[in-house]
């Protein structure tokens, strides 16, 4: 077979910058993969809802219906609960760190081994690099800030919030604005400055706190049936790996150079308040996150493995980042 | 031949009739879930995952089951512009493709539901949220199963469909 | 053309004559998708069917459909919502039209509940459709008004087209629900000077209650009785409303306020009893059921117009319009309102959209004001037979002797209406765009 005529299903609705369009996107990637194998592959995109719902792709890749999605790997945390870490983790890792854990540092295989036997292949396709905490109609002085507090926060980040007393919320993204703006809840999670600011939420609340712990950073997995990925020749299989890593730089600069832009922005024309929570607060998410994820990684063989060999990685990279790259941002601007 | 056609759509009909009168009331469930949900947290700050989750479970399960038994008490829509002013015998034609075609459809979409329903069983689905409702494929197993009966409904609807043409009776039941 | 494209065009005429030829509904959706999916592109697509199944059936925001309809059945079976429109009729005294009026100010109300399609026609038609016909209206009038008034919920927020609206053009949520107020209320204008100038021009479609029947109930004694049936439907949308706005609940949560209120009025009307629930419970299962079963089996036919590529035929018609920014304006409405005669919503707006934005991005058009033309237009779709959603919903519900004639002839005007509507929104687009700008949203 010298041609292939691919689909690609996306877990984000059409439209959606950076999830599905604009550079470094998944239609990105269709094209840029088409333009490198000279048309050999094509690939056809269908945003969430076009060809099927927004969560649908892992079944749909590994049913071999379509042969590729873009989506979070976390988002399969209910089908295989170690995903979540090639996504990111409470207090995980950056974009460099995490990349790095990914390319060089084993997190590859051990991906590799979680998929293969479902007969599924992923490779890392973006990162939103790191995300905001989220918008609070309220300030956040202590941890008793907290108690009772209703947040919109999906995953593993709801637990640590829930352990400290937030009431978690589950809500589809288009109903954030109405529920945050009418006060339903009382803070909301998304995902970084020019996304929120899509969304509106700058007009629902004015607090909008940073440190991002909950997701450092955040992997865009292109998920590929394991079939048709061996299916490829080498050389257009080169050509997909090289355009999801292409897009993988590409999109998280478009980020950095948007919200910068964007948050910017919120803060002089919305009044927005951006605010970085304080250090006892974050001191106690962290230690109510070292639960959370020991509770879960003894839950599962697989998630201890994953879970294990991500935080020894990330204890090594951390203190070479504390001797470069730390030092480096309090250098005077 | 034609006794044991009455007598096997007879006895689908009832089948989904009890099976849709004990499933009718997941809805008054949902309702309570939902309201619950709304006011305890509003009221006492107390929300569960789980909890929310069952709300749409419950929707899910409704509305699978509500189809056979939505069909059973004579709940479908049709465009009966030209239908209304067909002869009886037509429109009984018309109505036993419709019901044929009805079970082929449903038997169909069934047997699709096996293969997802197994993908899920394999790896042991649950939620994607911590405290959410595990067990997803069971969830995704009453696919199947409700598609299934919808067949079961259409092949009585057929059965019945096609006792009144071929016996034209003065007062058909 | 291509032969899927080709197929693709087949399966909407196939469609139609199935439809035409009184098959079911959801049996022609259901078979056309399979027959000409499978012609096009074999068995192995439909794999995809039980995902799309799936999500159609565990979609949250739906979850406001089956609370509606309970809310709806029990205010019925209660004989609430009967008694309310009947003392409404007798209040309006000798205008034409009066109870007309009631279910347009219904449908505004709920409408600024809910946002989800069948929801508000389905809980409309069961509130309201015997009553007016009992009181000697035009049965096409009667679902006419009950279709439009219904469908206001599309437009008036919070509504389910501009949530998915706002992802797709990259407005945010809160923008659009503002555009959209001035043009809903606009839409519900029109729809009330026309049952104004119909129960001038047609009194026989839409009488008042007769003057015999009025004179013997004295103005005291309706003074009571208004007082005593229209407060408990009012406090049931005050719950509902108040929950939203109070930030009690979210839009589509508020709906249990609704559901469980209405049980909570039959209590204290007195009429509660274990089979009025009964019948209740049974009476909303098979109604959402029904929504539910043409929106499951629609899934076949949106899967096999995909997978033959029928956006395609979108694609080829519009590389045929002539330029010009209000060329493509114009394109665009013609091309949603057809679509909307064979293809639900969301899909429509997912095959079009997409096309149009880049031009209207690079021509630096306001989107918001798009959007809300798109959700006018949307709106249209869901009343244009043959298939429009609500024609359906209203039919499933309505008594045996309303045909799906008697609804098509009802929703002609309204159908007009919503032009008009739509023209004055694309004439003044300030409609739209004033109220985002003055609260800076
Ligand atoms: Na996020
Ligand atoms: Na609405």
């Amino acid at each position: 077979q010298s041609s292939f005529n691919w689909k690609m299903t996306n877990a984000y609705g059409p439209g959606s910058p950076f999830y599905v369009e604009g550079p470094g996107s998944p239609i990105d990637f269709c094209k840029k993969v088409e333009a490198m194998s000279d048309g050999r592959i094509t690939i056809q995109h269908f945003a969430a809802g076009e060809l099927i719902p927004a969560l649908e792709g892992f079944d749909a890749v590994r049913s071999g219906a379509v042969e590729m999605n873009a989506a979070n790997a976390y988002f399969w945390a209910g089908k295989i609960p170690a995903a979540q870490y090639f996504t990111t983790v409470p207090f995980g890792m950056n974009f460099q760190g995490m990349n790095a854990w990914l390319y060089h540092g084993g997190g590859m295989a051990l991906w590799d081994e979680l998929y293969e036997p479902l007969g599924l292949k992923a490779l890392p396709m973006g990162n939103t690099g790191v995300q905001m905490t989220g918008w609070f109609r309220d300030p956040i002085e202590s941890v008793a800030d907290f108690q009772n507090l209703k947040m919109r926060i999906p995953g593993l980040a709801g637990k640590v919030y829930a352990a400290l007393g937030v009431d978690v919320k589950l809500l589809p993204g288009g109903e954030i604005f109405p529920a945050l703006e009418r006060g339903v809840i009382d803070a909301a999670e998304f995902v970084g400055p020019y996304q929120d600011r899509r969304l509106g939420l700058q007009n629902a609340a004015k607090y909008y706190y940073t440190t991002g712990w909950h997701e450092p950073s955040n992997v865009t997995e292109l998920l590929m049936n394991a079939e048709a990925w061996a299916s490829l020749p080498a050389d257009l299989q080169e050509i997909v790996k090289t355009a999801a890593m292409a897009c993988n730089l590409e999109s998280h600069t478009w980020c950095e150079a948007n919200n910068a832009e964007a948050l910017r922005d919120l803060v002089d024309n919305y009044g927005v308040q951006a605010q970085v929570l304080p250090d006892a607060v974050v001191s106690e998410l962290k230690a109510a996150t070292d639960t959370v994820l020991a509770e879960f990684a003894a839950q599962d063989e697989q998630v201890k493995k994953v879970h294990d060999a991500f935080m020894a990685f990330k204890a090594e990279h951390q203190a070479w980042a504390g001797v470069s790259e730390k030092p480096l941002y309090g250098l005077p601007g | 031949m034609l006794p044991l056609i009455k007598t096997l759509s007879d006895g689908a009909h009832g089948t989904v009739r009890v099976i849709g009168n004990i499933a009718a009331w997941t809805g008054l469930a949902l309702v309570l879930l939902v309201a619950f949900n709304v006011l305890s947290r509003y009221l006492f700050s107390f929300g569960s995952v789980a909890l929310q989750e069952a709300e749409w479970h419950l929707m899910a399960v409704a509305a699978l089951f509500g189809m056979s038994y939505g069909l059973n008490q004579g709940g479908e829509v049709r465009v009966d512009i030209a239908y209304a002013r067909f002869p009886p015998r037509l429109q009984l034609a018309v109505d036993l493709i419709g019901n044929l075609l009805m079970a082929a459809v449903a038997l169909i979409i069934a047997w699709l539901c096996i293969a997802y329903v197994s993908a899920s069983y394999s790896i042991n689905e649950g939620s994607p949220d911590p405290g959410g409702l595990g067990y997803r494929y069971l969830l995704k197993a009453t696919m199947p199963v409700a598609f299934a009966l919808l067949a079961l409904q259409g092949l009585a609807m057929t059965g019945h469909s096609l006792l009144a043409l071929l016996h034209p009776h003065p007062n058909k039941s | 053309m291509p032969l899927n494209e080709i197929l693709a065009l087949v399966m909407i005429g196939a469609f139609f004559l199935m439809l035409l030829g009184g098959i079911p509904v959801a049996v022609c959706l259901g078979v056309t998708g399979f027959v000409f999916g499978y012609a096009g592109f074999g068995p192995f697509l439909f794999t995809l069917l039980p995902a799309r199944v799936f999500g159609v059936i565990t979609n949250y925001t739906l979850l406001a459909l089956p609370l509606f309809i309970f809310m709806g059945i029990m205010l019925e079976k209660s004989k609430i919502a009967e008694e309310l429109l009947d003392v409404i009729g007798f209040a309006m005294g000798g205008l034409r039209g009066g109870m007309a009026l009631a279910i347009i100010l219904v449908g505004v109300l709920m409408g600024a509940a809910s946002g989800v399609v069948g929801a508000t026609v389905v809980t409309m038609g069961l509130i309201a459709l015997g009553p007016v016909l009992k009181r000697g209206y035009d049965t096409g009038v009667a679902c006419g008004v009950i279709c439009a008034s219904g469908t206001l919920g599309q437009i008036i927020p919070p509504s389910l087209v501009l949530i998915l609206l706002a992802d797709i053009m990259g407005e945010s949520v809160g923008t659009l629900f503002a555009a959209a107020l001035f043009p809903g209320l606009l839409l519900s204008g029109l729809f009330i000077a026309y049952v104004l100038v119909l129960g001038l021009l047609n009194p026989g479609a839409l009488p008042p209650i007769p003057a015999a029947e009025r004179a013997a109930l004295s103005r005291r004694d309706l003074a009571l009785k208004l007082l005593r049936v229209v407060l408990p439907p009012i406090a049931l949308i005050v719950a509902v409303l108040g929950s939203i706005i109070g930030g009690v609940a979210a839009p589509t949560e508020a709906a249990s306020m609704g559901a469980l209120g209405s049980i909570v009025l039959a209590i204290l009307s007195g009429r509660f009893s274990l089979p009025v629930l009964r019948d209740a419970v049974h009476g909303a299962f098979i109604t959402s059921a029904m929504v539910f079963l043409i929106l499951i089996f629609a899934q076949p036919f949106g899967l096999a117009f995909r997978g033959l590529g029928g956006e395609n035929l979108v694609h080829d018609a519009f590389g045929m319009v002539p330029g010009g920014l209000n060329g493509q304006i114009l394109f665009l409405m013609l091309l949603l309102f057809v679509l909307g005669f064979f293809l639900e919503w969301i899909e429509i707006s997912y095959i079009a959209l997409p096309l149009f934005l880049p031009i209207f991005m690079n021509a630096g058009v306001d989107m918001a004001w798009i959007a809300i033309l798109v959700a006018v237009n949307l709106q249209t779709s869901f009343l244009t037979p043959p298939f429009g959603w609500a024609l359906f919903f209203l039919k499933g519900v309505a008594p045996p002797q309303v045909t799906t004639g008697d609804i098509y002839r009802g929703v002609i005007p309204f159908i007009l209406l919503q032009l008009l509507g739509l023209l004055m929104v694309f004439t003044f687009p300030g409609l739209a765009l004033w109220l985002p700008n003055a609260i800076g949203w």
